[in-house]
């Protein structure tokens, strides 16, 4: 739409508003309301200037008017009349005709717009519903006249426009004009914004269709409304808007392809406009936030506190909690930039790749599962997830990550077969395997089994690349958006050549390899597999299938010339709302590509940017974040295409969106409501508190029980975390992890739908935390806290009597420990993994010896025994006590928390089992396990 | 308002609810209902027991057999007469035929999908499978549909789920005991038994500090769902751990030893025995299931010697023990495997997966037992005359179980779909 002739309509908008304030709707509604926008246009012509050219012209009158008697000259359109009146009384719908099935032996295209489909099955067929030497007799006027002949019941009155609309189109021959009519180019409808102050005021709109010849036509009462919200307004068939509370929602107009939204507000306070307090708005973010929060007379809550930032932020961006450390240092902090800083910092971690690389192997559908390479799935899965994480941590720009996805080909420019076994046999084999993530393109997204065809390829590119919801246009025309099934099928033909298999050209190279292999004209059996697996594993190269692109389908029609000529449709590939595209081209996925960075795309960035917003807000600016259609628009549209723009015009550069995102105040907010912004979930105006992601959750509880040592692995290692490269591997029978993760609603990533994660609590999840044998384990693992803190205890209590493994003065570690740093800092971690986990461990054990060392210095001792001393609580209690809260809810106990948990426990058998249960509380609790 | 009564019925308002609640469960109409005392079972509560017999049984060597057809077709058991008159089944189901009079004999039903995951799939949902879209099991619409006791799962599987929640959710799966009961041994389920040496009293300890700890958004969860689900599911989980009810009901060597010993000692029996300890204390829908049925080669000496005893006897006591308990005539029984096998037997003395001619078992909840509905052919090649097709068992099913398989739901992307989309209920169960 065009953006200027908008936000002229806003202020035209409110003189409207003002216009119909004295009316109740009924009043207005018996008006010819036409008339009335055509004169309210007229004056908004002279006072507003330049959007008016469009009402100089002349708008046709509604076909309530112009088809109000049974005969006349004009003849009603197939099209622009006939079918929109009938979806606007039902007829098309899914309960009724439009069922696959049909209804009473006659079907329609479900939602309408398969002109000739619907004209058949009007016209055509053993039992026409239209009657062309005796009209009246149609059934299709007959029978929705008639309540007792028509299982639908009566859906119009005899004599009634409507019924005169299909009277006249029959008389006038019962033609299809669609073939001829000019294309929608804009459903117009005003007003294009309301703004209520009370319940139960009243606004008609009007909807007129523009069409490519130049016609304008006013289509109310053949448009269908539909509210999203009927909480904040309704509206019934004819356009009118009630208010029914406060909030703010859509009304959603649709006719012909074409679907409008109007935005409707009552503000929830009386503190709008003048009245809206001062609030600060230190970023550009901020100030589209409030700008709409002033229109709903929401106020922002206040901002977060430190320690509540931290983790917040820590979450988000990088799916781990904070150390206790790093709160203590953060919290002690007086540098006013603190925030700032520590959001750059966070960005360079190697667990915000993780996270992010995980994210985005959802959003692509890393799934072993679906990997093709039976022998290498798992392999496969990780080199798909390291390919991700090495370009996030790199920053890699978004735009070209997606395209070295979506242009993928096996081999890479010029590569000989044999050279492209020999290359994949270099990540395949077990000792020491090149990183995939080096290579240049990632051919696994087309590779899946459950993209084989290029409808289910259409399906998972929109969901993935534009977050666009297509599966509905791929039987019938898209309920809640433009897409009609032959748009699907024009943009499916991109897809239609890229292939994953056997390359045909490559036979011969291939039987020779077999054939060197001594598997020459075996059937490719599992005992032929498991040889060719041993191979790979050695490092030898072996053939493998490999994703292509086939020759066009234009050439093949060609060749297949007179075999079977006429079977097979050459669908021109067209994008989404756009331009046909030169099928010339054997790979069409390059057009493809320059569509998706075109500035006229008006979904990539877009889907991204939201996404990455839904992320650190819990709702998208578009919610679901995946589902961007045009009766699902944005809550802040200023917002979101601010966000975009400049995220283009920064190189697509996602740590810009990142910083940009979480410096803003708006995601520093607290999550603390006032009475204004209580209910608000989908304005930004607080942090809206949420479970934790599952692979979040897992981690965090893993986190926050480890000992010391291991907190500090897990921060740098992420090759056993739930973030990390195995997020995508086969899941192994609902044991381990993978129970866990299930539960908590890890997406399978089988249809690359965001709406395969699951954010709901359950009582499942909750019974894991509190009593799963699991869940206990963690606590008293042997790498733990718990262990940790007790060791420290005992060896303190037996007075060190017992000597250690080895024994060191805290000197000679403090030494040690240097130099393994140093020795750590010189290897280069890719090159010589090796080596460098095993300094890593040298390193890490060195400093679990010096913390359990400290420990037990900066501690008296615990006398061991079944009582706990009262005077060790009240010493050493508090310190751990403060520790365990860092470790689960990242801040410090405040003193009332601090004393219960000191008197649980002084009541406790030990002082381990005590901690054992404040720590298994401390996980219970909400503000552990939902991000606020 | 004829646009929401007819056609167009979903509003775009009602799809973006489902999917803001991708898990599936409605959080709000749980907390509504709890709210307005709904959620308390009634005595009469309806109920449902699934066995679930993995890898297709053979009709012909159990409850369709075919004494007439030609020894190759026919093999090598005899029928029997039951506790019906003019009701015959196979001679190595004795105690099954006893008790004839408590289920009905389903013949002839019919599909086309010979694999074990799609039939598998299509004999739990009623629904011919879609590859887009995983239909929910029986117990996780039962979930769906009813609420429990507040210390009690809703559905349970024994020993693993046979079947996903699908697009409801994993809300609504079946909580898996992991694990089948052993005669005269204690029982316990994942997360739901104390363990690690807890008692009762430490758990109310630790849960009375949970509750002086878990403060920080007193005042504000009634105003999120999360927040709110999360002090519900925390209650019911507590609940569940400390009440003895659920625990009692898991623990099989609870049950008086010559009632359990009805059920045979072994892990078929005593998982039978479990789902009627279950279903007594208030749980809604319980599956249990039972492999080895995919007899390629020697069927016989498998259905003779192991499976068909373990499965007379198990069942046969599940059906007398919930008729003693008076609970059969609330609790809707199926017995089913993913489809029947070829009546011609193999070279290898076996029988091969054959969904055209199928058997399966309706009982209890109201359906009318002492029957056999339905027929196959003289080799029990296929339905005799019109099939029952899996989608009208499944439609029959709920029936009993008092859920209307017209109901629609809305699968996280706002797709409405029925329970059952193409099935009738087979009137003679009913009538």
């Amino acid at each position: 739409m065009q953006r200027a002739e908008r936000d002229g309509f806003e202020t035209f908008t409110s003189y409207i508003d003002t216009l119909f304030a004295g009316y109740c709707w009924e009043t207005i509604m018996h008006l010819k309301t036409w008339l009335w926008i055509r004169r309210a246009g007229f004056v908004a012509l002279a006072a507003l200037m330049p959007l008016t050219s469009a009402w100089a012209a002349d708008v046709q009158a509604p076909v309530s008017e112009r088809f109000a008697d049974a005969h006349g000259q004009e003849e009603p359109s197939f099209q622009r009349h006939v079918l929109p009146l009938m979806g606007r009384l039902g007829c098309n719908g899914r309960a009724c005709h439009g069922s696959f099935q049909g209804q009473g032996g006659f079907r329609l295209s479900l939602f309408g717009y398969d002109f000739k489909a619907d004209h058949d099955a009007l016209t055509a067929g053993e039992k026409p519903r239209v009657n062309l030497k005796n009209p009246a007799e149609s059934l299709i006027v007959f029978k929705p006249t008639h309540e007792d002949e028509h299982e639908g019941g009566q859906r119009m009155e005899e004599g009634s426009w409507q019924h005169h609309i299909f009277l006249r189109w029959i008389e006038a021959g019962a033609k299809d004009d669609s073939a001829e009519q000019a294309s929608l180019t804009r459903l117009e409808v005003i007003p294009a914004e309301i703004q209520f102050k009370t319940e139960g005021e009243a606004v008609k709109l009007q909807a007129i269709a523009h069409w490519s010849n130049g016609d304008r036509e006013i289509v109310t009462p053949i448009s269908r409304f539909q509210t999203n919200d009927g909480s904040v307004a309704e509206v019934d068939e004819n356009g009118a808007v009630t208010c029914t509370g406060q909030g703010d929602t859509h009304i959603i107009v649709f006719y012909d392809n074409g679907i409008a939204s109007v935005p409707v507000i009552q503000p929830i306070s009386p503190e709008v406009a003048a009245n809206y307090p001062q609030v600060p708005t230190p970023t550009k973010v901020d100030e589209l936030v409030v700008q709409k929060l002033k229109k709903l007379g929401i106020v922002p809550s206040e901002l977060s506190s430190d320690a509540e930032f931290l983790r917040r932020v820590s979450l988000d961006m990088t799916g781990t909690l904070p150390t206790p450390d790093e709160i203590k240092a953060f919290l002690a902090d007086k540098s006013a930039d603190k925030r700032a800083q520590k959001i750059d910092e966070l960005l360079e971690r190697p667990t915000y790749a993780a996270w992010w690389a995980t994210r985005l192997c959802d959003i692509t559908g890393n799934n072993a599962q679906q990997l093709p390479n039976n022998a290498f799935r798992n392999e496969d899965s990780k080199q798909w997830y390291d390919w991700i994480e090495k370009r996030i941590a790199d920053n890699v720009p978004y735009d070209q990550i997606i395209a070295s996805i979506v242009l993928a080909t096996g081999r890479s420019a010029g590569q000989s077969y044999e050279d492209y076994c020999e290359e994949m046999s270099q990540y395949y084999r077990k000792k020491d395997p090149r990183s995939f993530a080096d290579h240049d393109t990632l051919p696994h997204f087309w590779a899946r089994r459950n993209v084989r065809t290029p409808e289910d390829k259409a399906l998972a590119f929109a969901y993935a690349f534009l977050g666009v919801r297509l599966q509905c246009a791929q039987c019938h025309k898209h309920p809640f958006d433009q897409w009609s099934q032959q748009d699907f099928e024009h943009f499916q033909a991109f897809f239609t050549n890229i292939q994953y298999g056997n390359n045909p050209a490559s036979s011969k190279e291939r039987a020779q390899m077999l054939e060197a292999l001594g598997l020459g004209g075996k059937k490719p059996n599992n005992e032929v597999q498991k040889k060719l697996q041993a191979i790979a594993a050695k490092g030898e190269p072996i053939p493998l299938q490999e994703l292509f692109v086939r020759e066009t389908n234009n050439n093949r029609n060609r060749n297949n010339k007179g075999k079977n000529s006429g079977s097979s449709r050459v669908i021109t590939p067209k994008v989404l709302g756009g331009e046909e595209v030169d099928s010339h081209e054997s790979d069409l996925r390059h057009s493809l590509m320059d569509w998706l960075r075109s500035p006229q795309n008006p979904y990539f960035a877009r889907a991204i940017v939201n996404r990455v917003w839904a992320n650190y807000f819990n709702v998208g600016i578009i919610e679901p974040a995946d589902d961007q259609n045009l009766a699902n628009p944005p809550s802040n549209e200023a917002l979101l295409a601010y966000l975009t723009q400049e995220f283009v015009a920064h190189g697509y550069d996602l740590k810009w969106l990142h910083r940009t995102i979480a410096n803003s105040r708006t995601y520093q907010l607290s999550w603390r409501p006032n009475p204004t912004n209580r209910l608000d979930t989908r304005n930004f105006s607080r942090a809206v508190p949420r479970r934790l992601p599952a692979e979040v959750a897992y981690d965090a509880l893993n986190f926050a029980t480890a000992s010391d040592a291991e907190m500090a692995r897990l921060l740098t290692d992420v090759s056993q975390r739930a973030i990390g490269p195995t997020s995508g591997y086969q899941q192994n029978g609902g044991r381990g992890a993978s129970y866990a993760l299930a539960t908590f609603g890890k997406p399978a990533r089988l249809t690359n739908c965001d709406c395969e994660r699951s954010m709901e609590p359950s009582l499942l999840q909750t019974l894991f935390l509190r009593n799963d044998g699991e869940m206990l384990s963690l606590l008293e693992r042997n790498n733990g806290w718990l262990a940790e803190v007790g060791k420290a205890e005992k060896s303190n209590s037996s007075q060190r009597e017992s000597p250690r493994d080895e024994e060191f003065t805290v000197e000679q570690l403090e030494r040690a420990r240097t130099k393994a740093q140093q020795i750590l800092a010189k290897l280069d971690k890719k090159k010589d993994e090796k080596e460098y986990k095993k300094a890593l461990l040298r390193k890490n054990r060195i400093e679990l010896q010096l913390i359990a060392m400290r420990k037990a210095e900066a501690k008296p001792a615990t006398p061991s025994g079944d009582k706990v001393d009262s005077a060790v609580v009240a010493q050493q209690g508090a310190q751990l006590v403060r520790e365990a809260y860092l470790r689960t809810l990242s801040r410090p106990p405040q003193q009332d928390e601090l004393d219960k948990s000191l008197a649980y426990l002084a009541d406790s058998e030990s002082l381990s089992s005590g901690l054992r249960d404040l720590l298994w509380a401390l996980l219970n609790t909400k503000e552990f396990i939902v991000n606020h | 308002m004829a646009t929401h009564r007819f056609c167009d019925g979903v509003r775009r308002r009602d799809f973006l609810q489902v999917g803001a609640i991708a898990g599936g469960l409605s959080l709000a109409s749980y907390l509504k209902m709890a709210h307005a005392g709904e959620v308390a079972p009634s005595a009469k509560a309806k109920a449902g027991i699934l066995i679930y017999l993995t890898g297709g049984p053979s009709h012909l060597d159990t409850f369709d057999l075919k004494p007439d057809a030609p020894a190759e077709y026919r093999g090598e058991f005899n029928p029997i007469e039951t506790n019906v008159p003019g009701i015959r089944i196979g001679e190595h189901l004795p105690q099954m035929a006893r008790c004839a009079d408590k289920y009905a004999v389903l013949r002839g039903v019919s599909h086309t999908l010979a694999a074990h995951e799609l039939g598998r799939m299509y004999m739990n949902t009623g629904n011919r499978p879609l590859p887009s879209l995983t239909y929910p099991g029986y117990g996780s619409v039962v979930s769906m549909e009813m609420e429990s006791a507040p210390d009690l799962p809703k559905a349970v599987s024994i020993p693993n789920s046979i079947h996903p929640a699908g697009y409801l959710g994993i809300a609504h799966s079946p909580l898996a005991t992991g694990a089948t009961p052993t005669f005269g041994r204690p029982f316990q389920v994942r997360g739901t038994a104390l363990g690690r040496g807890l008692t009762v009293t430490d758990v109310e300890r630790r849960q009375q500090l949970l509750s002086d700890l878990d403060t920080t958004f007193r005042g504000v969860d009634n105003d999120s769902e999360v927040l709110n689900g999360l002090d519900r599911f925390s209650e019911q989980a507590h609940n569940i751990i400390s009440s003895s009810n659920a625990r009692q009901a898991f623990d099989v060597s609870q049950e008086n030893p010559a009632v359990a010993k009805r059920f045979g000692e072994n892990g078929f029996g005593q998982s039978c025995l479990l789902a009627v300890r279950l279903i007594e204390s208030g749980v809604r829908f319980v599956t249990v299931g039972i492999g080895g049925w995919d007899t390629h080669q020697d069927n016989f000496s498998k259905l003779k010697t192991d499976l068909l005893p373990q499965l007379d006897t198990g069942v046969a006591a599940l059906f007398s023990t919930l008729a003693e308990r008076g609970l059969l005539e609330s609790t809707s029984v199926m017995v089913t495997g993913e489809f029947g096998r070829t009546p011609k037997i193999n070279a290898r003395g076996g029988r091969d997966h054959w969904p055209r001619a199928m058997f399966v078992l309706l009982g209890g909840g109201g359906m009318k037992g002492g029957q056999v509905i339905g027929a196959s052919d003289d080799k029990g090649m296929g339905p005799a005359s019109q099939a029952i097709t899996p989608d009208n068992v499944a439609a029959s099913f709920y029936k009993s179980l008092g859920i209307d398989h017209h109901k629609e739901y809305h699968t996280n992307i706002g797709r409405p779909v029925m329970i059952v989309r193409n099935g009738h209920v087979i009137p003679e169960l009913f009538s």
